[in-house]
Parts: structure tokens; C-alpha cells; sequence
């Protein structure tokens, strides 16, 4: 295995994994989906997990999240160590420091978009903070639309709600999966210019798995798994050298 | 088609046992229902014969008198005959009364019609002697050389208990006497039938009017009779049998639409493999047909087994109940419904499977999305129902016409049902909406109304429950209300010790108050009179007594005596006749004669009321003469009656009140509303299964969008809490809106039932029982989700985002 790791300039780090594995399933039967991942992932950078379908990017997200507990090792986010933390510390945490857009069916159907974007805030029994609310929705170019409900939005306009959504609690890390799946090219493209202007104009640390090149394009940085595996970290890599890095498998 | 039908079954068992629990509720119902039928027709049936064994023929009479003639007759020319009847009499066994009122049969002396099973003792040889139920005396422990004074006045006689009997049901009696003492307590005396033993010519002579027929030929008619009884109240539950199965009907119909929707991908993708749209169909109906033949058998199983322990427990306490059968046609009805409701319940939401395009199963999966609504065809329907209902009802009030109001009862509440889609959603926002609402209210109430038509159906089973429920309670409180005001005309009042011929203790109105079952006592003075030779206590009555229940006073006028009418049928005819004729009675009071103008009335002993001054006129120097008692709340009767007739017994004095009947109606109406309350409650029971069955399937459903919710930050509790909240809402909406139905059918159904019944008619709202069902199934509701919110609670957020 080839490990072509540039360390990225330093800044703070938002979350960080070291030797974290996970398995699932009995001994016999068992699914190695991560074995033994070491990750940083800078605060205020716009990071893009890459890999085929199977290798293990997706596990990474939710562990790195904390939706799903890891096998063994450890995994820290905004400085707290999550291995220990009951469901319940776990939950808390998550929605005050982490928010997610995920690839479909991430709004609740019966809310409008402006209460999907509050949602988390309202669970947390939080403050809104209107300067922020209003920035957001401004950004991601919602105004006109936060009465409607998610049947009567675009799907491009859906995941803009859900990035919304994830950004209005000022999370710590936003973990994106696949958020422009299920869209055009299009929509794609807006979708990811939004996540991209929320790093630069708000100053969010977003994390994205997609398993699209021009996805990752709009990426500052791109780690790169195989197989459970980082292969590659990657920071404002050429088209030419994440390609290479992709195949590098391969090779 | 049969592997991908087997394969669904096994997959998708665990989500149909609440509709086959529905099923098998209902089914086990109509088997117990037959079981209990056939034990107690059996038990009541069951020697019914046994008083005519001993003879070939039995004489029919309309008139007692001629029954009457015809056992004298018998008796003086020796011919075998029974009279079939009873007498209803006060029995005292050393002046304590043992019972106000019990049943008196006759013992023959012909051992050929002594039929009835002796277990102590030996049947009577003469007129003296008696025999006793061991049953009836259990309680007041009579036994064999008691001697019993049995009814009142001058008609009273002595007898001697000499064996114990055990008689069935349908012919017993407390006690048996002989004809010659049996014949003196004519005023209370009904004989319809004599047993015959002698012959047809004979018996016509004597009573020419007598219908004469072979003794099997009555057995067989009596029997007959008994077993139309049983049958009526077979019917009575059957009616409730068919309320659970509707209820059963909508909680299956609902399952299977959920189940449907959450299975169209599924379809869909058999539809595009090469399913025909018939072969789909087929196939979901087999599926329903298979339901419902599994969860049948397991009802007729179920109620088998609990229709034996029914009997078995019922055995321990009511000697008469028959031994439990397995009634065939009970059975197969039992098993053959089952399986039709479920087919039958299943049938609409076939039909929109069958609706699926191929084309389902290739769009991207974006969650079930099984939104529903009211159809304008459908709310056209409703407020045609309502408006005809409700117009139907204000006939019936008008017309007091039952049929009517059952006609418009039923209309106006599926007119309810129908706008359920519209209703129930709106009245669970609003509820949801009441102030101090977080999160997970708000949550739970925009899940409850996701689905109208869904969250409908639910609410309407259990809505059909509580309605009934609130308005039997209600109707059955306003009518205890109203037979109360009755019963206090009637018995003003609840217990009367008057002296009989000795005046009554001094201090016995402290010891009566100390009792525990009275609630005030008042001793009364007065002297006594003379008429002819009946000794006549007097009593004077100044004010108004506050023992004293109903409207009337019992405070004669001045000059004026209150006789009841027992007293006036004691006394010789010249002064009866005075009475009736003159309403007048000439009395002796210490050898002076007295004429008091005489109003008969009732309600207060063996004694005649006279006023205070009266009194005061007719002795200067009166005797404490009668204790007038007020029972507590809830007094026990019999208990109530053994500690005043120990009072009573020391002095001599007769016991008589109101009390007993009064306690009796009221344990009647208990009866009734507890055994109607059970009934509903099965229905009750069904549609709990329901509310718990649609939450959990929605559970199965709203899997990714719980895993969002808890990866956006929803607590494992608040998850929870919010499919606790969504439980509660949808119980409690739909007690509260059967609750307001039912009162409002109540008031309908009093004015329709009761007014024309009885007088003075209060609408008495049961509030502390109706809320207590509305509390019930609402907390029932929550109750229903525990499982289905500990299952969605359970699921990791990773792995429900995971679910496709």
C-alpha cells in the first residue's frame, strides 16, 4: 500500500481518529469496514472523503459522528473524546456540536423548511440566534422559500434546507454524505458552491463523502479510503494528482 | 407466486399478530358466549322435572284460586298433588327475623311427590313440620329442629324444620311447608300449576277452567321456556360479540392498509417481474384468508379454554350452573366469522394494492410517503349521515320512539366515523397545541396527523368503545337516579322496629345509631289500640321525622290514622270494610272507643300513624313504640337486618323497611352496568391492540426519519416521550370525543327510554366513572405504545439511516 500523505498546513483540528476499527458482525462472518484509521481533519477547511463503493468512507463519516461506536480505537471531536459517552451524552453532544446533510430524505416531511433549518435548536432548546439564522438563509438563498414544505421544494433546494439546517446550531464539524446523490449536475454544482461559501463566508469546517470526482473538486482537502484503509490526504490537490491518487490502487 | 406468498408470511408474521390478536379476542368472545349459554341452560334445565316425577298429569290453572281449590280438594279426598308455586313471607326464628321475604314451596306429605333431594333429616309427616334449602340456609344457619315462625300477623304459623333439601334452580325454594300451612298465606300465594295424581275427570270437576296435560308435555314446555330465558340473554351478548367485531373489522382494515403501503416497492417489484395484477391480488387475499383461519382456530382454542375456566369459577359460587359442553354450532360460527371478518376487513386495502404501477419499484425509494385524505365523496356522505341522524333523533325525542333513535343513533355516528378524516386530526392539533408545548408535543402531534384517514380509523375504534361505554354509564345513572326518586315515595323509609305488643326499650334509638350500617334513628311514642281483638300500636307523629326519605311527611292530619294496608287485611271484615268503605275505624284505647278518619298508605311498619296531638288526645301518657331508621350509604342489607333484628327480637318487635328492595334495585343496576362495562371493555381491549398496532407499524415506517431525528440531537428518551405523547394524543382525543358522544346519545336515549318509564327524570352525568373511562383508555392508549416506542428508541441512528 502506498501512503502518499501530505500533512495540511496547521491549524486547529475539528476532529481527529487514531487506530479507530470497525467491525461488524460475529467473528466468523466479520465485516472489516475500518481497520485501523488515523485522521485529522482541520478545522475551517472544506475536507472530501473519497472512495468506491464498499470501502468504508461512509462507516468513517458515521464514526467519526458519532452515530455509530467504534470497534476499537479512538475518536475525538471539538476536543471531546467520544468513546465513553452513554447514547444519551452522546446525543447531547451531537447537537451541539455536529450537524449532517445527508444524501436523501433529510428533511421531516410535515415541517416547512423554516422549521426542518430550526429543528435541531428546538430539540436542543436552544436560542435561536437571528444574526446567524438570517445569514444562513441568505446564503444559501432560502429566503423566499421557508414556508414551504419539502414536497414543494426542488431537490436542490431540499439539501440547500438540510445544509441550512446544519449550520444554524454553528457546529463545531458538519458531516455531509453524498449530499448531491440524488441531484443533476445542476443542482449538484449549487449545492456544493453553498457548502463551499459556508466554509469561506461562515467559517464552518464541513466534512463531505461522495464518491463523485467533481464533487471532491470543490473540496480544500481530500482524504482518500481503500478497503477500510486512508491512502491518501490530500491538501488542494490537482485534478491530476487525485486521480492518481484514486487509482493508486490500482497501480 | 406461492414462494413469493410464503416467503411474505414469514416475513411479515410478527406484523400481523395485533390484527390476528383482534381476531382471536373476538372469536374466544362468541365461543365463551356459547359455552356459558349451554352450562347455564344446562344447570337451569337440569331436573326441572323432578316436582311432577311422581305423577302422570299436570293441571294448568290462570286463576290461583282454582289451584288453590284443587290441592283442598285434594287434600280432603286424598289424592296425590303439588302445588307448583310459591308464597312469599317473613320467616323469625326466636323472634329475630331471618328473612323479610322468602320463598315458601310446598313439602307434600305423599312420599310419591316428595321430590326434592333430602340431605339431613326426613321428609314432614304432618302439617308442623318443614322442610329447609341447605342453600338459603347457609346464611341463616337454620338447621334441622329449628322452629320457624313463618309470615305475618294473624296468618303466621310455627313449623318445625325437620330435613334438609337441596332443590335445583328452576323450582326451589327457601323453604317447604305442607299444604296445610301453605294455603293459610293466601295474600301472598301464586300457584299456577298443581302436579296431579289423580284423574283427569276428578280434576276437571273441581276446577273446570284447568288445562290438563301429561307431565312430560309441561317438563318439556318449561324447559322450553328456560332455555328462551338463556337464549335472551345469549342474544344481549351477542349484541356486544358484534360491537367488538367491528371494532375488530377497523383495526384489521387498518393494518392491512398499513401494511400495503409499506409493502408497494415490494409489489411494485413483483409487478414488474412478471405479477399479473390478479395473481397480486390473489395473493394478499390468501394471505388475510390464512390470518384469519390461524387467528380463528386460536380464538376457538382460547375460548375454550376460558369458556371452562368461566364455568368452572362460576360452578364454585352458583350451585346451579351446569357442567361446561363444547357446543358444536358455537364453535364452527365462531371459527367461520373470525375468518370471514378478516377477509372481509382486508378487502379494500386489496383493492389499492392492486393499484400499483410497475413503475413503483424503479423511482429512487424517498421513504414511505402514504399520505391520505378525506375524499369530497366521502364528507358528502358524512354530513348526509349526520344531518338525517341528528334529524332522526329529535323525532325519537319527540315521538319517544326507540327504533328511531336506534335508527339515528347509528346514522349520526357513522356520520361522526365518516368525518373522522377531517375531525380527529383537527381536534389532535388542537389539543396538541394547548399551551407549554416543546419539541417532542410538537413532534408527536405533527406525526399523529401525518395520516388522516390512518389516524381516523384508529380513533374510530376506539372511539365506538368509549361512546357506548359513557352512554350506557350515563343511562344507566340517570335511571338509578330517577328509580331512586321512586324508591323514596315508595319506602320512606329504610328500616321500622315496631313494638308488637310490649313498648319498645328505652335507648333503643342510641343503640341503633351506634350500628354500623345506620346512618340516624329515631324512636317515635305512642300507645296502643284495640280493634276488635287485633292489637293496633299507634303511633303519633309531630314533625316531619328526618329519618324519613320522599316527598311525603308521614304526618297524618289531626284525627286521621295512616293505616297500611297488611294491618287493614289483619283486622276482622266488619272493621275492613269500615275502612274501605267509610274510611273510617272505630278503635279502643284503654277500653275507650276512639273513631279516627282512616287513609290506607304503606311504608312504615305494622303500625298506624296518628298525629302528635292526636296522640297527646287519645293518651295522655305515651310509650315508646316504634324505632324508625335511616341506612348509610352503602349499608350491607343483610347485615343491616340481622343487627336491627337483634335489636328487634330482645323486645319483641316487628322488622320492616324498605331498605332490602331499595339495596336490591340499586345491586341490580350495578350488576347491569358492571356486566355492560365488562362486555365493552373486550371492544375496549381490541382497539388498544389497534392504537398500539398503528403506532408500531408507523415505527417501522418512520425508521430513517427517527435515525435523522436522533442524529440531528433527539434523545433516546425524548423519542420516547414523543411516541408516548403520540399514543396519548390519539387515545385521548378519541375518549374525549366518545365521551362527549356518548353523553350526548345519553340524553337522547333518556329522554327516548326513560322519560315515558318513569316520573321526575334527572340527567345524571356519572362524572367521576366517565372520567374514569375517558382516564382509563387514554392511559390504556399510552399503555398500547410502550412496545413500539421502546422498539424505535432501540434502533442505533447509523442503522436506521442504513434502512432502505
Amino acid at each position: 500500500m502506498t501512503t502518499t500523505s501530505t500533512t495540511p498546513p496547521q491549524t486547529s483540528v475539528a476532529a481527529s481518529a487514531r487506530g479507530l476499527t470497525r467491525t461488524y458482525g460475529a467473528a466468523d462472518r466479520a465485516v472489516h469496514a475500518l481497520r485501523g484509521v488515523d485522521l485529522d481533519l482541520p478545522a475551517g477547511r472544506f475536507t472530501a472523503i473519497m472512495g468506491p463503493s464498499g470501502s468504508g468512507k461512509s462507516t468513517l463519516m458515521h464514526c467519526l459522528a458519532g452515530l455509530d461506536p467504534a470497534t476499537s480505537g479512538a475518536v475525538t471531536v471539538a476536543g471531546r473524546e467520544l468513546a465513553g459517552l452513554d447514547d444519551t451524552a452522546l446525543t447531547l453532544f451531537r447537537r451541539e456540536h455536529i450537524g449532517f446533510v445527508f444524501q436523501a430524505f433529510n428533511l421531516l416531511p410535515m415541517l416547512t423548511a423554516g422549521q426542518n433549518i430550526l429543528l435541531p435548536l428546538e430539540l436542543a432548546g436552544r436560542e435561536v440566534d437571528r444574526a446567524l439564522y438570517d445569514q444562513v438563509v441568505s446564503v444559501l438563498g432560502l429566503t423566499t422559500r421557508l414556508g414551504h414544505l419539502p414536497s414543494e421544494l426542488s431537490g436542490g433546494q431540499q439539501q440547500r434546507v438540510a445544509i441550512a439546517r446544519a449550520l444554524v446550531t454553528r457546529p463545531a464539524i458538519v458531516f455531509a454524505d453524498e449530499p448531491t446523490g440524488n441531484l443533476d449536475s445542476e443542482a449538484s454544482a449549487e449545492v456544493l458552491g453553498h457548502l463551499r461559501r459556508s466554509v469561506r463566508e461562515l467559517g464552518m469546517t464541513v466534512v463531505m463523502v461522495t464518491h463523485e470526482l467533481d464533487a471532491a473538486a470543490y473540496a480544500d482537502d481530500v482524504v482518500v479510503i481503500h478497503d477500510g484503509a486512508i491512502t491518501a490526504h490530500l491538501v488542494e490537490p490537482s485534478a491530476d494528482v487525485l486521480v492518481a491518487a484514486l487509482r493508486g490502487r490500482n497501480r | 407466486m406461492r414462494t413469493a406468498l410464503l416467503a411474505s408470511l414469514r416475513h411479515h408474521t410478527r406484523r400481523y399478530v395485533a390484527s390476528g390478536l383482534a381476531v382471536v379476542i373476538g372469536v374466544a368472545f362468541i365461543v365463551v358466549t356459547g359455552i356459558l349459554t349451554g352450562a347455564t341452560r344446562e344447570g337451569l334445565t337440569a331436573d326441572v322435572g323432578a316436582p311432577v316425577a311422581g305423577v302422570d298429569t299436570v293441571a294448568t290453572v290462570d286463576d290461583p284460586q282454582a289451584a288453590q281449590r284443587l290441592l283442598d280438594e285434594a287434600a280432603a279426598r286424598d289424592v296425590p298433588a303439588l302445588g307448583l308455586g310459591y308464597a312469599m313471607e317473613p320467616v323469625a326464628r326466636d323472634g329475630v327475623q331471618l328473612a323479610a321475604s322468602a320463598d315458601i314451596g310446598e313439602a307434600s306429605l305423599t312420599p310419591s311427590l316428595q321430590w326434592q333431594e333430602l340431605e339431613e333429616g326426613r321428609f314432614p309427616a304432618t302439617a308442623g313440620e318443614a322442610l329447609a334449602d341447605v342453600n338459603a340456609a347457609k346464611r341463616t344457619d337454620v338447621g334441622v329442629g329449628d322452629v320457624l315462625r313463618v309470615g305475618t300477623g294473624a296468618a303466621a304459623r310455627e313449623v318445625e324444620v325437620v330435613g334438609m333439601v337441596d332443590s335445583p334452580a328452576a323450582l326451589g325454594a327457601s323453604l317447604y311447608v305442607p299444604w296445610q300451612v301453605l294455603s293459610g298465606f293466601d295474600g301472598t300465594l301464586w300457584i299456577d300449576a298443581v302436579a296431579w295424581g289423580g284423574s283427569a275427570d276428578l280434576a276437571r270437576e273441581i276446577a273446570p277452567a284447568a288445562e290438563l296435560e301429561p307431565a312430560t308435555d309441561w317438563v318439556a314446555e318449561r324447559q322450553a321456556e328456560i332455555a328462551r330465558g338463556v337464549d335472551v340473554i345469549a342474544i344481549m351478548a351477542l349484541i356486544f360479540v358484534v360491537i367488538a367485531l367491528v371494532v375488530a373489522v377497523l383495526v384489521i382494515a387498518n393494518t392491512f392498509a398499513i401494511l400495503f403501503a409499506q409493502r408497494q416497492r415490494d409489489f411494485a417489484l413483483l409487478r414488474c417481474v412478471g405479477v399479473t395484477r390478479r395473481q397480486l391480488r390473489r395473493s394478499v387475499r390468501v394471505e388475510a384468508l390464512l390470518l384469519g383461519i390461524v387467528a380463528s382456530l386460536t380464538g376457538v382454542a382460547g375460548g375454550i379454554a376460558l369458556g371452562f375456566g368461566a364455568v368452572a369459577l362460576v360452578r364454585h359460587w352458583f350451585a346451579d350452573m351446569g357442567t361446561a359442553s363444547l357446543p358444536p354450532v358455537w364453535l364452527a360460527a365462531g371459527f367461520t366469522v373470525g375468518v370471514l371478518v378478516t377477509v372481509a376487513a382486508a378487502w379494500m386495502p386489496t383493492r389499492s394494492v392492486t393499484r400499483v404501477a410497475p413503475l413503483a419499484a424503479l423511482r429512487p425509494d424517498t421513504g414511505v410517503d402514504v399520505r391520505s385524505a378525506a375524499g369530497r365523496g366521502r364528507l358528502t356522505l358524512a354530513a348526509l349521515a349526520l344531518v338525517g341522524g341528528v334529524t332522526l333523533l329529535v323525532l325519537a325525542v319527540l315521538g319517544h320512539q326507540v327504533p328511531l333513535m336506534l335508527a339515528g343513533g347509528t346514522a349520526a355516528f357513522i356520520g361522526v366515523l365518516l368525518f373522522g378524516p377531517v375531525l380527529v386530526p383537527a381536534l389532535i392539533r388542537l389539543v396538541g397545541r394547548l399551551p407549554g408545548a416543546g419539541p417532542v408535543r410538537r413532534l408527536a402531534t405533527g406525526n399523529a396527523v401525518r395520516n388522516p384517514r390512518r389516524t381516523a380509523t384508529t380513533a374510530a375504534s376506539l372511539l365506538i368503545g368509549v361512546t357506548l361505554t359513557t352512554a350506557v354509564l350515563t343511562g344507566l345513572a340517570s335511571s338509578r337516579t330517577a328509580l331512586d326518586v321512586e324508591m323514596d315515595a315508595s319506602y320512606p323509609l329504610d328500616a321500622t322496629v315496631t313494638a308488637a305488643t310490649d313498648p319498645l326499650e328505652t335507648g333503643l334509638a342510641d343503640r341503633a345509631t351506634a350500628l354500623d350500617g345506620v346512618d340516624d334513628a329515631v324512636t317515635l311514642e305512642g300507645t296502643f289500640a284495640r280493634a276488635a281483638d287485633v292489637r293496633l300500636p299507634l303511633v303519633g307523629v309531630g314533625t316531619r321525622p328526618a329519618v324519613v326519605r320522599g316527598p311525603d311527611d308521614l304526618v297524618p292530619r289531626d284525627g286521621q290514622l295512616l293505616l297500611p294496608i297488611a294491618l287493614v287485611e289483619e283486622l276482622p271484615k266488619h272493621l275492613a270494610d269500615q275502612v274501605y268503605d267509610d274510611a273510617t275505624l272505630t278503635l279502643r284505647v284503654a277500653g275507650r272507643p276512639i273513631t279516627l278518619d282512616t287513609v290506607v298508605d304503606d311504608g312504615w311498619g305494622r303500625s298506624g300513624l296518628v298525629s302528635a296531638a292526636t296522640l297527646a288526645r287519645i293518651d295522655p301518657d305515651p310509650q315508646p313504640v316504634a324505632l324508625w331508621v335511616r341506612a348509610a350509604d352503602g349499608a350491607d342489607p343483610e347485615d343491616l337486618q340481622g343487627d336491627l333484628a337483634a335489636l328487634a327480637g330482645a323486645s319483641g318487635a316487628a322488622l320492616e323497611g324498605g331498605y332490602g328492595n331499595r339495596s336490591w334495585v340499586d345491586l341490580q343496576v350495578d350488576v347491569l352496568t358492571g356486566a355492560v362495562v365488562s362486555l365493552l371493555g373486550i371492544a375496549i381491549a381490541i382497539s388498544l391492540v389497534g392504537i398500539g398496532n398503528t403506532l408500531g407499524l408507523s415505527v417501522l415506517e418512520r425508521g430513517r426519519e427517527n435515525a435523522l431525528l436522533r442524529a440531528l440531537g433527539l434523545t433516546r428518551r425524548q423519542l420516547r416521550r414523543a411516541m408516548a405523547v403520540e399514543g396519548l394524543l390519539l387515545a385521548g382525543v378519541a375518549s374525549l370525543l366518545g365521551a362527549a358522544l356518548g353523553l350526548a346519545f345519553a340524553r337522547v336515549g333518556v329522554e327516548v327510554m326513560v322519560q315515558p318509564a318513569v316520573e321526575h327524570v334527572v340527567f345524571a352525568v356519572p362524572v367521576v366513572q366517565v372520567a374514569a373511562v375517558v382516564g382509563v383508555a387514554a392511559l390504556a392508549g399510552l399503555a398500547a405504545c410502550v412496545l413500539p416506542a421502546r422498539r424505535a428508541a432501540r434502533v442505533a441512528p447509523a442503522a436506521g439511516l442504513a434502512l432502505e
